[in-house]
């Protein structure tokens, strides 16, 4: 039960709350540059959404099993070679950024060859839009936060399961689709409007998006609230289990 | 084909006919991001221009020996390398600057902005323009981030680099350092350096 | 037919050979370079990483000016726990430091605790006396409340009135002024971020009081 409250509150999150647009700013470019008409909006979104899916999952199973900490493979790998102390504090985070790069690009090949394939009136659509994803920083970004969730976490209990990854990226990706085609909306109605000319094209679609910005910080707070909904007050139960103690530091002003 | 342009001409057209963002609409996310403070924005600035040069040297020592299918691979490669070294040193000699900027330094991999250039620039002449396209660019870069984070904390916070500098009677414009605000600044800047542009072409 | 195919293989094994090779190489470099950054920074990073928290347990149990007047010599020994605690049938874990003076008696207790605050997560310090019954000292390592507003409950006038709070009551957050010794002045317009720093608080001091005056010796 309260792992789908978790998941809920991950895919509100991503979806409204910290909108991947609006809050964090990550997909600027596809935003601007693709929001003047609503179907072409909406194909773009889908396609991220798709993309970032993809990315996901390969980020998640590569950060778990090769580059985090004490990951089983590398372990094992580097087992083969060293002894198993040294194995065991194998830490190869430093290749992430390079490796999920090489994952967003190659499932976006992946994703296009699909498309191409399996649908060709797709592909006519909105296909030309898909190698310019790989420099979309929303997939980046949600691999990125997914590599803080599982990677850089103090607690192993608390590393992120494929699960909550996968939700984030979704949800993510159908932030992105709502403000993209909330954005391609208004700027259907604004090629009628009298719109001073410094401020055609990229500008008035950055303070347009101000806007949007500002209603949806509304959405702020909706998550502690839901999460207050829906946890159950039962009676606590606390037992003690572990206890470990690491080594003493002294410190030194 | 016309006369490439020499390195001084790559230089100057940087900084503000071609700037990165008021021109070329490029690196849009980190601009928004950063610049909540000038601090964080030129730090990120300073991060820009070093991964710039380095992958602009990088492209260009090895021009001859790219081949068209697997160019945007090297790039990529060579531009991650820099961008995990920036934000290595980051973490190791500016801890608290690395933990406010946070994602944004990986971000860079994907900044249009360099991928562009070494694909304009980089891949096609040699060391020299490379080297004086990436130095404009990241000036250009800097001034564009440092106006709007200008232009931000000082409404947001009545700050510039953390030292007060509006009497305190200001009521903290607090929406100008919330998401929000960065859209409206750069959005208005934007109109604001287009009218000055179309006022430099009717005189 | 045999001359056409082996110079057509041959032209592949070529092309394929002469494209990788540039590639090869290139990562080959890289991934040296990055060992050798991550051999000469790691240490810095961890040590970075560790030095944040570590550097406010002094302060969190003896206060700002008494923690720098500590001479050299007389530093406090610190030791790094982690509690493992099971409620609502989840692990939950506390990072906690137990401070000591040079000659072994105990001087108190330090826990980074995290919840959710208004806008995102509220990571804090909360120092407390070593038989846990009153707090020491309370310091807010990462939030992202709203600036202006939430934002405060980093500044010391605020964080000042938890010094010497007795533990036995749950504090609470009044908008009209704290009156009972147990309440807690609420930031004006910020209620909501006060309330998740008192929850924190309360929550952290009612999972470890039994496990940490276990350990107190």
């Amino acid at each position: 039960m309260s792992y789908i409250v978790d998941i809920l509150l991950i895919a509100v999150g991503a979806a409204l709350i910290n909108n991947f647009v609006l809050y964090y700013f990550v997909g600027i470019c596809p935003f601007i540059g693709v929001s003047r008409k609503v179907d072409m909006a909406f194909g773009m979104g889908c396609a991220v959404t798709f993309v970032i899916s993809i990315a996901a999952f390969l980020s998640w199973t590569i950060t778990t099993y090769i580059l985090k900490p004490g990951a089983p493979l590398s372990k094992w790998m580097a087992g083969l070679f060293v002894s198993p102390e040294v194995a065991a504090n194998i830490d190869l985070t430093i290749l992430c950024y390079i490796v999920y790069i090489f994952a967003i690009s190659s499932s976006v090949q992946f994703v296009e060859m699909y498309v191409r394939k399996f649908f060709p009136a797709l592909y006519k659509s909105f296909g030309v839009f898909l190698p310019l994803i790989t420099t979309n920083c929303a997939i980046l970004f949600a691999c990125l936060t997914i590599m803080s969730n599982v990677a850089g976490v103090d607690n192993p209990a608390d590393a992120w399961d494929l699960g909550r990854s996968l939700t984030l990226a979704v949800f993510g990706g159908v932030g992105f689709t709502i403000a993209i085609v909330i954005m391609a909306g208004i700027r259907e109605e604004l090629e009628l409007c009298d719109i001073p000319k410094p401020l055609e094209g990229a500008a008035i679609t950055l303070v347009v998006a101000g806007i949007l910005a500002l209603a949806f910080m509304g959405f702020t707070g909706v998550d502690s609230g839901l999460k207050k909904a829906l946890t159950p007050e039962t009676p606590e139960t606390v037992q003690v289990q572990v206890i470990q103690t690491n080594q003493n530091l002294n410190i030194s002003g | 084909m016309a006369d490439a342009p020499t390195p001084y001409e790559r230089f100057i057209q940087g900084i503000l006919p071609e700037n990165p963002v008021y021109r070329q609409l490029l690196g849009l996310c980190p601009t928004l991001a950063v610049t909540n403070g000038l601090q964080a924005a030129m730090t990120m600035a300073g991060a820009v221009a070093f991964v710039l040069f380095c992958a602009n040297i990088i492209t260009s020592l090895i021009r001859d020996l790219l081949k068209p299918h697997l160019r945007i691979v090297i790039f990529t490669l060579t531009i991650a390398t820099f961008v995990t070294i920036a934000d290595r040193f980051l973490a190791a000699y500016m801890y608290q600057m690395s933990k406010t900027l946070g994602p944004y330094i990986p971000l860079i991999i994907v900044n249009c902005l360099i991928i562009c250039r070494c694909e304009v620039c980089a891949s096609k002449q040699s060391v020299v323009h490379a080297g004086m396209d990436a130095i404009g660019q990241s000036i250009g870069f800097a001034i564009a981030l440092g106006s709007i984070a200008a232009v931000r904390e000082l409404l947001g916070t009545g700050m510039l680099f953390g030292i007060s500098v509006l009497p305190s009677v200001w009521p903290d414009w607090v929406v100008m350092v919330l998401p929000p605000g960065a859209f409206l600044t750069l959005g208005l800047l934007l109109g604001a350096v287009n009218w000055y542009g179309m006022q430099k072409q009717d005189a | 037919m045999e001359p056409m195919k082996s110079s057509t293989l041959e032209r592949i094994r070529n092309n394929y050979v002469v494209q990788a090779w540039l590639v090869l190489i290139l990562a080959v470099c890289f991934g040296g370079s990055l060992a050798g950054i991550q051999l000469a920074l790691g240490p810095l990073i961890e040590a970075n990483k560790i030095n944040e928290t570590l550097q406010k347990v002094p302060e969190m149990i003896l206060g700002a000016e008494k923690a720098q007047k500590l001479p050299e010599n007389k530093q406090l020994v610190i030791e790094p726990q982690t509690i493992e605690i099971t409620k609502h049938n989840r692990k939950v874990f506390y990072n906690v430091f137990k401070a000591k003076y040079p000659n072994g008696r105990p001087a108190g207790w330090v826990a980074k605790a995290i919840g959710q605050g208004y806008a995102d997560k509220i990571e804090i310090l909360v120092g407390m006396d070593h038989k846990l019954k009153k707090i020491t000292g309370l310091f807010v390592l990462d939030q992202k409340e709203t600036p202006g507003l939430g934002n405060k409950i980093i500044t010391n006038e605020w964080r000042k009135q938890f010094l010497k709070k007795k533990t036995a009551t749950p504090l609470s957050v009044t908008k009209e002024g704290a009156k009972a010794a147990h309440e807690i002045d609420a930031i004006t317009g910020a209620t909501i971020s006060s309330r998740a720093v008192c929850s924190i608080i309360n929550t952290t001091i009612k999972d470890l009081r039994d496990p940490l005056l276990k350990r107190a010796n």
